[in-house]
C-alpha cells in the first residue's frame, strides 16, 4: 500500500466518523425541532407523517451528498423514475448500513418497516418515530397494516432479509414481504443494491474502510408479479413460501450479475483487469 | 377430528396439515421438532395454522392456548386438551 493510499484511507476513516456524527446529531436536532413541528402541522395523522417523510427524505439526500462530497463513496441509480409512482411496494436486498438512506432519499414519501431494535436506537428512534414508520414487532397486525397502507396509495419499503446480508452466506428472506404482497394483491418492485468493495456490512465496524472508495449501484427493476402464486389455488402460507423462493432466486441472479458487471467495469484496465486485493 | 382421538392420531393429522399448509416434509415432523427453529414456522404461519386447526376441530381456539407451544409435541398436547374439553361457550 503506497503513501497516498494510506493517507486516503485515513481520511476516509476520519470522514466516515464525521459523517456519522453529523447524521446522529442531525437526527437528534431535527427530532426535537423540525420533525415534531411538521408532525403537529396537521390534525390528519397521514398528512402530517407524509410531511415528516418528505423532510426525512430531504435530510437523507443531504447526508448522501455529504458522504459523496467527502470522497467516501460514489453511486449510481438505474431506473430511478420507476420509483416515482405512488402506492409502490418496494423490496430490496440489504448489503450495507446505508441502503435505506439511499432509498429514502430517492422516495419522498414511503412507509418503511423498521426492525424493533432501531426504535431503541438513541439516534434512529427520532426519524423512525416522527415519520410514522412501521415496527416489525407489531405481530399479527403487521401484514394487515401494510396491506392497508398500500391500499391507501402509500408506498411501502421492506428489506425481506430483516437485517443486513451476511457476506458469504446464502441470501435468506423472511416471508413477510411475500405475505404483504399476497394480502394486498400487489406486485413487488424489486431493487437490487450492490456495493463494491463491500463496506458497512453486517459485522463490520464503520471505521474498517475498504481499500478503495466504494461504489454503490442501486438498480430499480421491473414489477415482480405476485398474482400467479395465489391463482394456483394454494393456501396463502404455501403461496408465500413459493413467492419468497422465487424472489430469492431472482435477487440471487440479479445481485450476481450486477456485482460481476461492477467488478469488470469499474476496474482500471476493464474486463481483463485483476484485483489482487480480494 | 372426532372427539375420541388419541394423541397419535392428532400427531398424524398435524403432520398432514403441516404438509398441506407449509409443504413441510412429514419425516421432519417429530414430537420434539421445534416449530420455529426446525420447521421454520413463523408467527404469521402460526395464525394460519391455528385457523386450519379451528376448522378441523370445530373448536374455538384462543391464541393464548398456543402461546406456550414450542414443539410439535406441545402442539399435539394443546390440541388434545382442546378436544377433551367441552366446546367453549360461544
Amino acid at each position: 500500500m503506497n503513501e497516498s493510499g494510506l493517507v486516503n484511507r485515513a481520511w476516509r476513516v476520519f470522514a466516515t466518523g464525521f459523517s456519522f456524527t453529523c447524521f446522529g446529531l442531525g437526527a437528534v436536532l431535527l427530532g426535537f425541532t423540525v420533525w415534531p413541528l411538521l408532525r403537529l402541522s396537521s390534525a390528519d395523522r397521514r398528512v402530517a407523517s407524509a410531511r415528516v417523510q418528505r423532510a426525512v427524505s430531504v435530510s437523507m439526500r443531504v447526508f448522501v451528498w455529504l458522504m459523496k462530497s467527502l470522497g467516501l463513496l460514489t453511486y449510481e441509480v438505474r431506473g430511478r423514475e420507476k420509483l416515482a409512482a405512488r402506492g409502490q411496494f418496494v423490496v430490496a436486498n440489504h448489503p450495507t448500513l446505508i441502503d435505506v438512506v439511499f432509498l429514502v432519499s430517492f422516495m419522498p414519501e414511503v412507509d418503511c418497516i423498521v426492525k424493533q431494535a432501531l426504535w431503541r436506537n438513541v439516534f434512529l428512534r427520532w426519524p423512525v418515530y416522527w415519520a410514522g414508520y412501521i415496527s416489525n414487532a407489531t405481530g399479527e397486525g403487521l401484514i394487515a397494516a401494510c396491506a392497508a397502507a398500500l391500499a391507501e396509495g402509500r408506498s411501502l419499503m421492506v428489506f425481506p432479509e430483516g437485517t443486513r446480508t451476511r457476506p458469504g452466506e446464502p441470501l435468506a428472506f423472511q416471508r413477510g414481504a411475500a405475505q404483504i404482497a399476497l394480502a394486498a394483491g400487489r406486485d413487488l418492485r424489486p431493487v437490487t443494491i450492490t456495493c463494491d468493495p463491500i463496506t458497512l456490512h453486517k459485522g463490520n465496524a464503520w471505521w474498517r474502510v475498504p481499500p478503495r472508495r466504494p461504489h454503490w449501484v442501486i438498480a430499480v427493476g421491473d414489477p415482480f408479479p405476485s398474482a400467479g402464486f395465489l391463482a394456483a389455488g394454494e393456501p396463502q402460507p404455501l403461496a408465500a413460501r413459493h413467492l419468497t423462493q422465487a424472489l430469492v432466486r431472482w435477487f440471487d441472479v440479479s445481485i450476481t450479475q450486477q456485482l460481476g458487471k461492477m467488478r469488470t467495469e469499474t476496474r482500471p484496465g476493464g474486463v481483463n483487469a485483476r484485483d489482487d486485493s480480494l | 377430528m372426532g372427539p375420541v382421538q388419541s394423541t397419535q392420531e392428532i400427531f398424524e393429522q398435524l403432520r398432514g396439515v403441516l404438509h398441506e399448509l407449509f409443504e413441510i416434509d412429514p419425516a421432519q415432523v417429530t414430537l420434539d421438532a421445534h416449530l420455529y427453529n426446525d420447521l421454520e414456522i413463523d408467527s404469521i404461519d402460526t395464525i394460519d395454522l391455528i385457523l386450519r386447526l379451528k376448522e378441523l376441530t370445530g373448536r374455538k381456539i384462543q391464541p393464548d392456548q398456543f402461546r406456550h407451544v414450542r414443539t410439535v409435541g406441545d402442539a399435539v398436547n394443546a390440541i388434545h386438551a382442546l378436544i377433551q374439553n367441552k366446546p367453549a361457550a360461544a
